[in-house]
């Protein structure tokens, strides 16, 4: 029957070992001081890890965060964050023999309000199955089921049986062939396009024999001001009606960015020793709506609806299905970053990538990596298994994506990303790998902004885009991810601060101002860092790749442009200055984590 | 629209065929004296229904969430304030990949299929079943006093139409029934693309009566030629 009490503090843990099924009340301080998704996850991972802890191991957990927002009826906040240790990520100077950092990955879609209206605040996996299983969820009733008919499946076919299996009424994530193969890049898929592409939480997924997750909740959680919050959502409403931003992401989406950004020269073109492509007209945004796309579509109570949908008309891949592509990663990783100049290979290199689920961030420099390798004669064409290997060459880059999620041949070095491939390769390859802490650079060039460079050099969970290019944006940035509010949503003409405080406060019951909001998030941020800093990530690994200071572009309006390598380090400096951290060593000081009541981290 | 065609044919035979035992059958709405035998005469011909643009919808349920809000002030005995949970809602957005959106709600059919599988017998002063067509906005409500939780509405519509009433677990009684938000639907006002509308049925509409799975079979043909 309907419960409508408040449900925040429960979450459902589950131990795929021992089959045991728990519903665990959280610690009131946790909530109060870290929210939900990816700041609470990082906590109940703080409390469920050992330094060092293999990211494979049985007890690690594996936890899927629906956020404060989630649940709710607030325009865009459909957003889930899975939290868990990395696989994929590696220290200069590794203190354990599993040294990662931390992991969290996000994706929208509408599983994150099921998860809540199941009545939990986030779901904890932990174990190993010994065979592989899917866990059904409907509110308090948890089951373990055989999963053994789907193992191997591709995404998309996945996730139309999976569907049919659960008779329409569930809503889903999975892990394809990569996930189950644990290639340390492997992603969380949701409706065959929403992805929780980052940081290898696929790969986790898979080690625990975990195909997926149907959940179907019939709940609601409650807020403390009932009055206040809906009228906060019917501002909202109008507030967004009324944005000419929201007619652009309907129009173009992400891939509104392809063009602009190859224009200024921010864009990852050739394993990003370009800043520009030319060629990119042939799948920006409106050759794509020409071309391709049939439909916009959206997420829980967006009304951006960023995501396009269509299929390959034409040539040889004719019939390929687009689920969202391109979007603004996806082209410029399977496109721009490999020369890649017609549409439809590059629809059919994202469509497998997604389809062995993949993250298409890190195939994509991956796959960039080694043809520059090659081109280079650093590697030949038995190195990569008789595949040549090139720019603009859709058969050996659909060749080499089928290696990577089988980890066959050189699948099984390229599984592990550039890091473990430039160690391997050596003679100088590390300077065009392009990573921070083993996480590879997502489609954004760094030469012609130092911004985006601080933005990988000081993301906890390795080089990440959607981290922030400044510590304000990266506070604010992990607190949205812990309300679970999309970014796309805010900022740039979307949510302010000052909406989101608003809301925190009709639900919760407490007089949050902005700095209450910041200091959230920097809590958040420094519980990560601290959580990386013991297993052995220094300054040392704050570093961005050699290319951005030593080869300037030479192609497009920003030709000449690279970094001064003088005044990034002292951005560095400044940024852990203003972090309160120590400079050499990159430790939060004492003193800063105090403040930020992170007392049991001194 | 030949297969809808054929069903309303097929319910009308069957209708008549119910008027011919009950001898003529009558059946008053208000002030209004009807009779299904002759569509003309037929009030439920100009009833206003919610249609949804498919080209446009984007599938992210603020239908749904609108109807929760505005239909299900009270659940459990608990005031909502407006929260809502897609569950309870009249208007149910079905995803289907590749990507479509099919948003499903009470088609309005002139001939009510559901109404007519009702086996409960007729009031002789309100011409009324269990299940009913209410006067103003004419939607089919239901007497929950006299409802038998029987669910031949619910498979009448499912069987014949788009499948919308769904039966309560625990009484077989049934819910999903459009309101039509006593006039004002919600999802329509809230809809932030602009998909639906609420107009006078049409039942040479392309897509009059027909399930979500039929739609979307017909729809992914149309946009991914599949």
């Amino acid at each position: 029957m309907i419960k409508m009490e408040n449900n925040f503090g429960t979450i459902l843990d589950i131990n795929l070992t021992t089959r045991k099924i728990q519903k665990i009340k959280l610690a009131p301080e946790d909530i109060k001081n870290f929210m939900g998704g990816r700041g609470l996850g990082m906590k109940i991972l703080y409390d469920r890890i050992k330094p060092g802890q293999n990211p494979f191991a049985e007890d690690t957990p594996l936890i899927f965060m629906p956020g404060t927002f989630s649940g709710l009826p607030i325009p865009s906040a459909s957003r889930t964050c899975i939290v868990t240790k990395s696989p994929h990520t590696s220290p200069k100077k590794a203190k354990y023999e599993h040294s990662s950092t931390v992991s969290y990955s996000n994706m929208g879609g509408f599983i994150g309000p099921e998860i809540k209206f199941a009545g939990y605040e986030g779901i904890v996996v932990t174990g190993k199955s010994p065979f592989p299983v899917y866990l059904k969820i409907e509110d308090d009733n948890v089951e373990i089921v055989d999963a053994g008919k789907f193992w191997g499946m591709p995404t998309d076919e996945f996730d139309k049986e999976f569907d049919k299996e659960l008779k329409h009424e569930f809503q889903t994530c999975y892990i394809g062939k990569a996930g189950e193969n644990q290639v340390s890049y492997a992603c969380i898929i949701s409706k065959a396009s929403k992805t929780a592409g980052r940081a290898g939480t696929g790969a986790v997924m898979g080690s625990k024999n975990l195909k997926a997750i149907a959940v179907r909740g019939t709940k609601m959680p409650n807020v403390a001001n009932p009055e206040k919050f809906m009228k906060l959502i019917d501002d909202a409403r109008i507030f967004f009606k009324d944005r000419t931003q929201t007619q652009w992401w309907r129009d173009y989406g992400t891939a509104g960015a392809l063009k602009p950004s190859s224009d200024a020269g921010s864009m990852a073109v050739k394993n990003y020793r370009e800043g520009t492509f030319p060629d990119i007209v042939n799948y920006d945004a409106e050759t794509a709506r020409q071309k391709i796309w049939k439909r916009n579509y959206a997420c829980y109570t967006c009304h951006l609806s960023c995501k396009k949908s269509g299929v390959v008309s034409e040539g040889r891949f004719k019939g390929t299905i687009v689920h969202d592509s391109p979007e603004y990663e996806t082209g410029t990783m399977l496109g721009a970053n490999l020369l890649l100049t017609n549409i439809n290979d590059v629809m059919k290199a994202i469509y497998d990538g997604d389809n062995y689920g993949l993250d298409i961030i890190s195939l994509g420099n991956t796959i960039g990596f080694l043809i520059e390798a090659k081109e280079k004669n650093l590697i030949d064409k038995d190195f990569l298994d008789g595949i040549d290997l090139k720019w603009n060459d859709i058969d050996s880059v659909l060749a080499l994506i089928e290696k990577i999620a089988k980890r066959e041949g050189i699948g099984e070095l390229a599984s592990k990303g550039v890091k473990v491939l430039s160690e391997k390769i050596g003679k100088g390859s590390d300077e065009f790998a392009m990573h921070v802490k083993g996480h590879e650079l997502a489609a954004w060039n760094v030469h012609v902004n130092s911004g985006t460079g601080i933005s990988y050099a000081t993301a906890n969970r390795g080089a990440c885009h959607l981290n922030g290019k400044n510590v304000e944006g990266q506070n604010g940035n992990a607190l949205k991810d812990s309300l679970a509010i999309c970014f796309f949503a805010t900022g740039w003409g979307g949510y302010d601060e000052q909406q989101l405080v608003d809301f925190v406060n009709a639900i919760t019951g407490s007089n949050w101002t902005k700095e209450d909001f910041f200091k959230t998030g920097e809590r958040i941020f420094n519980l990560e860092k601290m959580l990386n800093y013991r297993e052995g990530f220094t300054a040392k690994d704050d570093v961005l790749p050699e290319r951005f200071f030593k080869e300037p572009l030479t192609v497009g309006e920003k030709k000449g442009a690279v970094l001064n390598r003088k005044e990034w380090e002292q951005k560095m400096k400044d940024y852990y200055t203003e972090r309160g951290w120590d400079i050499k060593t990159s430790k939060p000081k004492d003193e800063t984590l105090k403040k930020l009541n992170l007392d049991f981290l001194v | 629209m030949e297969k809808s065609k054929k069903i309303t044919d097929q319910t009308r035979r069957k209708f008549i065929k119910q008027v011919a035992i009950g001898g003529g059958l009558t059946i008053a709405l208000g002030n209004l004296s009807f009779t299904f035998i002759s569509d003309e005469k037929n009030p439920l011909l100009k009833k206003k229904v919610i249609i949804c643009d498919f080209s446009i919808c984007a599938g992210c349920k603020t239908c749904e969430i609108s109807c929760s809000a505005y239909n299900f002030k009270n659940l459990a005995g608990k005031q909502t304030f407006g929260l809502v949970n897609p569950k309870h809602t009249n208007i149910k957005v079905h995803q289907f990949n590749p990507a479509l959106d099919i948003p499903a709600t009470c088609a309005g059919c002139p001939d009510t299929p559901c109404v007519n599988a009702c086996p409960i017998t007729i009031n002789q002063e309100t011409g009324e079943k269990a299940l009913y067509v209410k006067e103003g906005t004419m939607a089919i409500a239901v007497h929950e006093d006299k409802c038998i939780g029987c669910g031949l509405c619910a498979k009448a519509c499912e069987t014949e139409r788009v499948g919308v009433i769904r039966r309560n677990k625990e009484t077989g009684k049934p819910e999903g029934l459009c309101t039509y938000c006593d006039g004002d639907p919600s999802c329509v006002k809230n809809c932030p693309y602009g998909a639906l509308s609420y107009v006078t049925v049409d039942t040479e509409y392309e897509f009059f009566g027909k399930s979500p799975e039929e739609i979307a079979k017909i729809l992914t043909e149309r946009f991914y030629g599949v």
